[in-house]
């Protein structure tokens, strides 16, 4: 299935992946708009985005969470209701909502991110690892 | 003798929280409990002894049904 | 098919902070279609759901209106938070009439999808009034602003079969079928007082459609006297905010946090996730308040053979979404799928059996002596689908076993039928007796209180053993739980004001086990507060079970972790966000009291409402039997050593357990005192002039009815 990974090693946390992602999808820089979220800790760079682990699929109220062709998990918009229960249920913390917003948004491994990246820490894989 | 949910009940020696819970079949998983007022985690409930005299206060957290 | 009889046509109001303004009168006798606008004095006399209900059947109805009058209404209404998704068990419909088992207004709810989708349709309100000439079926197309009623004596009778077949018909296509709800009975709610309503959903994961039920009080009953068949309300394009609320920010941000709380602590706390209420079945039999052979003991060594682990590990499908409505993360409505039927018509068939819920397992199983998983869910099939309250059906079955095992009746005098405890096929043939209103079946579905006059009457029972054993107070039968021990729970029940179920109160840990509410003002304290806390989910639209069903990690460190007063603050918060109001706490019960006293007036105004009506059956106060006495025989001798200062040594056992009754009943009539103190009654339970000015109900048409009474 389709990824987002980072090297943390090379990650400099100028958080050009957020800006491009808040951009790409909801015209701001605000990174609450932003599916990946980058957590500095001691001058070391984590990322917080989706693991595509679809934890969510069999939890949403609606019916709404599916994974598509490339095994990316997706909320299909016009089927979500808002409950928010995804991100209530996720494990990983990246299911994510904003305050004006009524449907929640997370990664979708689309490279946005990763081509904005100036040091290379954002990569798409396509990884092996089973499907829960 | 202690004192448990304000009645009287015979202390016997080496009684921890854990032994009391299972003497009384508080088998309920939804408790809180205190000893003297303190609050005992259930992490604690086997190694926490119980005095004789102690007020201990088992609270069943179930106001539903 | 079934021909069209009226169609009607109307523009759907927007819905503005949780109300569209708007109800429905469907009078089925002329087939008169009428909309109403919901006033300004109704939303703060009566804010919604239950209120409204309440308040358009007490102008419909007259003192001497019965059940099957044609005047009698039958009101639903979701309130004004009931639809928001973002918050779970926020989809309950509120239905009330007067009942044919109490004589009395009767209130029950139920999940399902279809008061939020009556309400997106332009509903907060729906009435319906009269009887058909011939069987109908009214369908409400919301999004097309249509009401069509149609001719439906073509249509099965059975709720499985009839929801499927409807919810096919009025969907598109497979798609589609999420935005249909159908409400309707079954077979046998025409053959006693105790038919039940079904609310249906559709679940796409399953591809089948499934229930929840207004199950009290007889309404499915009330449903077939009107010839009305079915309700199917249509509405596609459930989104976020239909609501309009005044600001979805917050709701989203207590919504958050509240699945946040589900996910990191229901397999700690309850496991309503994994197997709902049936949850706490074990625990209920290990402190004594499982009732089991009619309330004769609580609890036995089999229940281990119908324990939780039982269901989730052989019966139950787990891991799905199971909730009601949208955005419910509790998800407590599970099912066992695939399950086969061994009786009845349908045996053979493979079917989704929604539940068992804790009320089906203790009632259809320990209180009948059916210890056996596949039994008890072949009985909750059966219920459900034939339109049946189980919980009455479970009592009033539990009540005539017990008249056989003390030779009050005879199989004979049963038609043959082996009535006994543990006999779960006999259980199961009077199922399917009263779906064919053959034989026993008849009398069997009219509830406790008509059985012990016909027991007495024609079968020479003992009338003050039935009136001791008979499980029901102001006509309606108790919902499952045993409390002899719990002088609180006593009047939790016998005092509520439909009959004795447990939605208003359920104080048996507070009271038995932690010894929290000791004094009679103390348990008159409790049995004000939380009927009144209680009372607020009806108004509004909301399940009561999110309430504490979780709590936050820190309730124990709360001055009143019994309230869980983080979530009572949720309640507000919503509450605000929605309508854009600003509430606190004490509002939200000032608003419940308002209803809870008007619906305790309109009881009296029934003819029923008195203390004469708010007497428990000993039973339910303390040892009828002389087993029963033994059974606990250490406690029952302790107490009258401590609290009566006897010797029980000297005394033999027959006037032990009269000393102990005397007692009881004594204490349970100091108990009514502090009640009705604290609720602001006479000493005859009447609601004062003074206390129905004081919260802004000394309404005239009130005033009328208590004011002869006083």
């Amino acid at each position: 299935m389709k990824i987002l990974t980072h090297k943390q090693e090379l990650c400099n946390g100028c958080l050009d992946c957020e800006v491009a992602c808040s951009q790409t999808y909801y015209k701001t820089s605000d990174r609450n708009y932003s599916a990946i979220r980058i957590i500095e800790n001691n001058k070391t760079y984590r990322a917080r985005k989706c693991t595509q682990c679809g934890e969510c699929i069999n939890m949403c109220t609606a019916h709404a969470i599916y994974r598509d062709h490339n095994g990316v998990v997706r909320i299909d918009k016009k089927k979500c209701v808002g409950c928010l229960g995804c991100v209530g249920f996720c494990s990983e913390l990246v299911m994510f909502y904003a305050d004006d917003q009524e449907v929640p948004f997370k990664c979708i491994a689309c490279n946005v991110c990763s081509k904005a990246c100036p040091t290379g820490a954002l990569e798409i894989l396509i990884s092996q690892v089973k499907e829960r | 003798m202690i004192r448990l949910n304000t009645e009287d009940y015979p202390w016997k020696s080496g009684m921890t929280v854990r032994s009391l819970l299972d003497e009384k079949v508080f088998t309920f998983r939804h408790i809180i409990v205190r000893v003297n007022g303190e609050y005992v985690p259930e992490e604690e409930y086997e190694t926490q002894l119980i005095q004789d005299g102690d007020d201990v206060i088992v609270l069943h957290l179930m106001a539903g049904g | 098919m079934g021909a069209i009889l009226k169609e009607y046509r109307y523009t759907p109001a927007k819905i503005v902070r949780g109300y569209s303004g708007k109800s429905l009168y469907i009078n089925v006798s002329d087939l008169r279609i009428e909309e109403k606008t919901i006033t300004e004095f109704m939303k703060e006399k009566f804010t919604g759901g239950k209120g409204f209900d309440l308040w358009y059947l007490w102008n419909a109805v007259i003192p001497e209106t019965r059940w099957d009058s044609p005047e009698n209404e039958i009101v639903m209404s979701v309130g004004p938070l009931g639809g928001i998704t973002q918050y779970s068990g926020t989809g309950k419909t509120l239905v009330a009439s007067i009942s044919p088992l109490t004589d009395i207004p009767i209130d029950s709810n139920a999940g399902g999808y279809f008061g939020p989708l009556l309400k997106f349709s332009g509903w907060d309100a729906f009435e319906l009034q009269g009887k058909a000439e011939k069987e109908i079926i009214i369908f409400i197309d919301g999004n097309n602003g249509l009401i069509e009623i149609k001719e439906a004596e073509e249509y099965p009778e059975d709720s499985h079969v009839l929801a499927e077949q409807l919810t096919r018909e009025y969907a598109d296509d497979e798609n589609d079928m999420v935005n249909v709800s159908v409400v309707c009975t079954g077979s046998a709610a025409k053959h006693g007082f105790m038919g039940m309503l079904n609310f249906s959903f559709y679940d796409p994961r399953r591809q089948t459609v499934r229930f929840k039920q207004a199950a009290r009080g007889g309404l499915g009953t009330i449903l077939c006297d009107k010839k009305i068949k079915a309700l199917v309300v249509k509405y596609k394009g459930v989104t976020p905010n239909l609501n309009n609320a005044a600001d979805l920010a917050t709701i989203n941000k207590v919504g958050v946090k509240y699945h946040k709380e589900m996910h990191d602590l229901d397999s700690k706390q309850n496991k309503m996730r994994q197997i709902g209420t049936a949850n706490t079945v074990m625990i209920m039999s290990q402190y004594d308040l499982l009732p089991t052979r009619n309330f004769q003991t609580g609890g036995d060594p089999e229940v281990v053979k119908i324990a939780p682990e039982v269901f989730i590990n052989e019966w139950l499908t787990q891991g799905l979404h199971d909730g009601c409505w949208y955005g419910c993360t509790m998800s407590c409505a599970k099912c066992a799928d695939h399950f086969l039927l061994t009786s009845g018509p349908y045996a053979g068939e493979r079917v989704t059996v929604d539940g068992p819920e804790y009320e089906c397992v203790a009632g259809l199983g320990a209180n009948l002596g059916i210890f056996d998983p596949q039994a008890i869910l072949e009985e909750n099939f059966y219920c459900d689908t034939y339109g049946i309250d189980l919980i009455s059906f479970a009592t009033c079955t539990a009540f005539i076993m017990e008249c056989r095992q003390r030779g009050q009746i005879t199989q004979e005098q049963m038609g043959g039928l082996d009535l006994r405890f543990g006999n779960k096929d006999a259980v199961l043939e009077l199922l399917h007796l009263m779906s064919r209103g053959e034989g026993f079946g008849r009398l069997a579905g009219l509830g406790i209180r008509k059985l012990k006059k016909i027991f007495v009457e024609e079968f020479g029972a003992d009338a003050d053993l039935l009136e001791d054993i008979g499980m029901e107070v102001k006509g309606l039968e108790y919902a499952e739980y045993a409390h002899k021990e719990s002088l609180a729970q006593q009047g939790g029940f016998a005092l509520a004001t439909k009959g004795p179920q447990h939605d208003e109160a359920w104080l048996i840990f507070m009271d038995m086990v932690n010894k929290q509410i000791p004094t009679f003002e103390d348990k008159a304290n409790a049995l004000y507060y939380f009927p009144m806390f209680r009372t607020w989910f009806g108004l509004v639209g909301l399940c009561k079970l999110p309430w504490n069903d979780i709590v936050p990690a820190d309730n124990h460190k709360t001055s009143e972790p019994a309230k869980v007063p983080e979530h009572v603050q949720n309640y507000v918060d919503i509450y605000n966000a929605v309508t854009g109001e600003d509430i606190d706490k004490d509002e939200l019960i000032l608003q419940s009291e308002r209803v809870y006293q008007f619906q305790r007036v309109f009881s009296v105004r029934m003819g029923k409402g008195e203390r004469k009506d708010d007497y428990a059956p000993y039973r339910s106060l303390g040892p009828v039997s002389r087993e029963e006495y033994l059974s606990r025989q250490d406690l029952y001798d302790k107490q009258l050593s401590e609290l009566q200062g006897l010797d029980p040594e000297v005394i033999d056992l027959d006037e032990k357990i009269a000393k102990l009754r005397a007692y009881r009943e004594d204490q349970y009539e100091q108990l009514m005192d502090a009640v009705y103190r604290r609720r602001g009654w006479t000493m005859n339970g009447i609601p004062t002039p003074e206390r129905l000015r004081e919260i802004g109900m000394d309404l005239p048409m009130l005033l009328e009815v208590v004011e002869p009474k006083l």
